[in-house]
């Protein structure tokens, strides 16, 4: 039982993305997925979520090949995901928002939606109820009927995290997850990113931040111009010369 | 609880209204002929409200639709004897079904471009209609279609028949908004991607909703040929689509009352205003004005939210932020 891709190559033209890449993730486990810019952290993120279809490789969720499936399709087996830019309605509220989230584990009817007094109808207090419940738990409670524009980017973040939750995923990949948020709410997201691994779902994490990443994941695997360069437990990764070459090397340098 | 009453805000609205000009009408009769007018249009707007303020697709076919309905009840009662309580059937599905199989390919299109296509499919309708020789009527119509069922010839009736079509649509309409299929039509406008993110069919949704604005709106042809015993090419035309989508914008498209507000603007300032060669310049220019101060109509989400505040004061509105930073420094320790 896993979520895994196996020799995903991808060309944008002539420039290779990926080439030859091969990760996967058990229910329960954290994986960091790092490297510098232009890695193709985000393109093998979309290959496994649908967004992106590869040249070559396979994708599998448990087992079955699902490279052919679309996004949606992919969504409703069970991977959710959050945007690397927050994608909400920034007009809408904050619990509608969440609230979008369960449209994967519903199928309601077109006409149930229209109906007075029908079964969808009276879900909706339950819909509703859960999903202020699951911002509660993001301490976002306060907001929770405020416009999601009225949010900072932190708690859009978590917003985002707290809707792909909703959909009830098997498998959670969260597209960098803590970029420009503060201290507060990464202790918030680490944390319920961990209690999301505890109830048994397996999470990807696409991180900049090697030390967030470092210090949250079970394994990790570093991208270096679309290859993978080391794969192991955070501290192998992290001291691996080609990881520090690639991009710590960068980064000490700059410090 | 506060949703569920919400929901039946726009309804009773409806029903109010209605009743208020109605009564109106006994002073002066010739309201009763301006409320079939206006909900005429308001039944041909309200789903265009729906498909373009709500799912972000534009349409410049729905007078078009309207009119497809209008001449397949025509044809069917005057030329197969059809009684127009049956007639409605098909003068709902043909305009539906048409509208089913031309969405997928054009839906895909930008705006701009749905708006172009979505019109030249009008003009395609109306050229057909003109050239349908004995069929259609050609550029004259078809006349001596029979009254509506039940509520025969009498204004008030056919209003009131007219105006329950359109609280209907109203209820559903305000039902669909609040749910997850309605949800789903949002994030479609706000977002292709995040919409299939959510596990959302976007061409089977959208295809399906076109499809049912353009079914309603056939049922407002099929009101209009009925009432009026008689239909032309340009009865309901390419013009009547143009003029739809600007009650829906100026209404407020977000709104589910915004089509309505729209349709009666639009009615009353067609009344009042002297020369239909004007008419153009006004509503273009009150159309730039309202847009630049508001770019959602006049029922815009900003509007109605200042609005129930000012009915729900002493909610938690602004007092509710010291609390959420307390909770916020207790998650800290």
């Amino acid at each position: 039982m896993s979520l895994s891709a196996r020799g995903i190559a991808i060309r944008f033209g002539g420039v290779v993305a990926l080439d030859g890449v091969a990760v996967s993730v058990s229910p329960g486990e954290i994986v960091g997925l790092v490297g510098p810019n232009g890695a193709g952290k985000t393109t093998l993120f979309n290959c496994l979520t649908g967004v992106a279809r590869p040249q070559e490789g396979v994708v599998e969720f448990d087992g079955q090949d699902i490279s052919r499936l679309r996004l949606e399709h992919r969504v409703r087996l069970g991977i959710g995901r959050t945007f690397q830019t927050p994608r909400l309605d920034l007009a809408g509220s904050v619990v509608d928002a969440v609230m979008l989230g369960f449209n994967p584990r519903l199928r309601q009817s077109m006409i149930g939606a229209c109906l007075p007094f029908s079964a969808a109808r009276r879900n909706e207090d339950e819909l509703s109820r859960r999903a202020r419940a699951l911002i509660a738990e993001f301490r976002l409670a306060a907001d929770a009927d405020a416009p999601a524009g009225e949010l900072s980017l932190g708690h859009l973040r978590l917003l985002e995290v707290a809707r792909a939750l909703a959909s009830e995923p098997r498998y959670l990949l969260l597209d960098e997850p803590a970029a420009g948020i503060d201290d507060v709410d990464r202790d918030l997201l680490a944390q319920a990113i961990r209690n999301a691994a505890a109830r048994g779902l397996g999470v990807l994490l696409v991180e900049h931040n090697v030390g967030f990443v470092a210090e949250l994941s079970h394994r990790m695997v570093a991208l270096v111009s679309g290859a993978v360069v080391a794969e192991g437990r955070p501290a192998e990764v992290v001291a691996d010369p080609h990881v520090v070459a690639a991009y710590l090397g960068v980064q000490h340098a700059a410090a | 609880m506060s949703r569920d009453v919400r929901i039946w805000t726009a309804p009773a609205v409806v029903v109010l209204g209605f009743i208020v000009v109605m009564l109106l009408g006994l002073v002066r009769p010739s309201l009763h002929t301006t409320m079939f007018t206006i909900g005429l249009y308001a039944l041909i707007a309200l789903p265009l409200g729906l498909i373009y303020g709500q799912g972000g697709t534009i349409s410049l076919a729905q007078g078009s639709f309207a009119a497809l309905g209008a001449y397949t009840s025509a044809i069917l009662t005057t030329r197969y004897g059809l009684p127009p309580a049956l007639s409605v059937i098909p003068a709902m599905l043909m305009p539906a079904a048409l509208a089913f199989v031309i969405a997928r390919p054009i839906l895909r299109l930008p705006e701009l471009s749905l708006a172009l296509v979505t019109l030249s499919l009008g003009t395609v309708i109306a050229v057909g209609l003109q050239r349908g020789g004995d069929f259609t009527g050609s550029y004259v119509g078809l006349s001596g279609a029979p009254p509506l069922p039940i509520v025969g010839n009498d204004p008030v009736l056919v209003a009131v028949a007219l105006w329950t079509a359109v609280l209907i649509v109203v209820v559903l309409y305000s039902h669909f908004v609040r749910s997850a299929r309605g949800r789903a039509l949002n994030a479609i406008r706000v977002d292709r991607l995040l919409a299939e993110a959510m596990g959302v069919n976007v061409p089977l949704d959208l295809s399906t909703l076109f499809a049912v604005a353009a079914g309603i709106a056939g049922l407002a042809g099929w009101f209009y040929v009925h009432a009026i015993g008689y239909i032309a090419p340009d009865s309901l035309n390419a013009e009547t689509s143009a003029n739809i989508l600007f009650m829906v914008v100026l209404g407020g498209r977000r709104a589910v009352l915004g089509p309505i507000l729209g349709a009666a603007f639009f009615t009353f300032a067609n009344d009042f205003l002297p020369g239909a060669q004007t008419h153009g310049l006004v509503f273009g220019t009150i159309l730039v004005l309202i847009l630049m101060l508001s770019p959602d109509g006049i029922l815009s989400p900003q509007a109605l939210r200042a609005t129930r505040r000012l009915f729900a004061r002493g909610a938690p509105a602004p007092g509710a932020r010291p609390a959420a930073i307390a909770d916020r420094t207790e998650a800290v320790r």
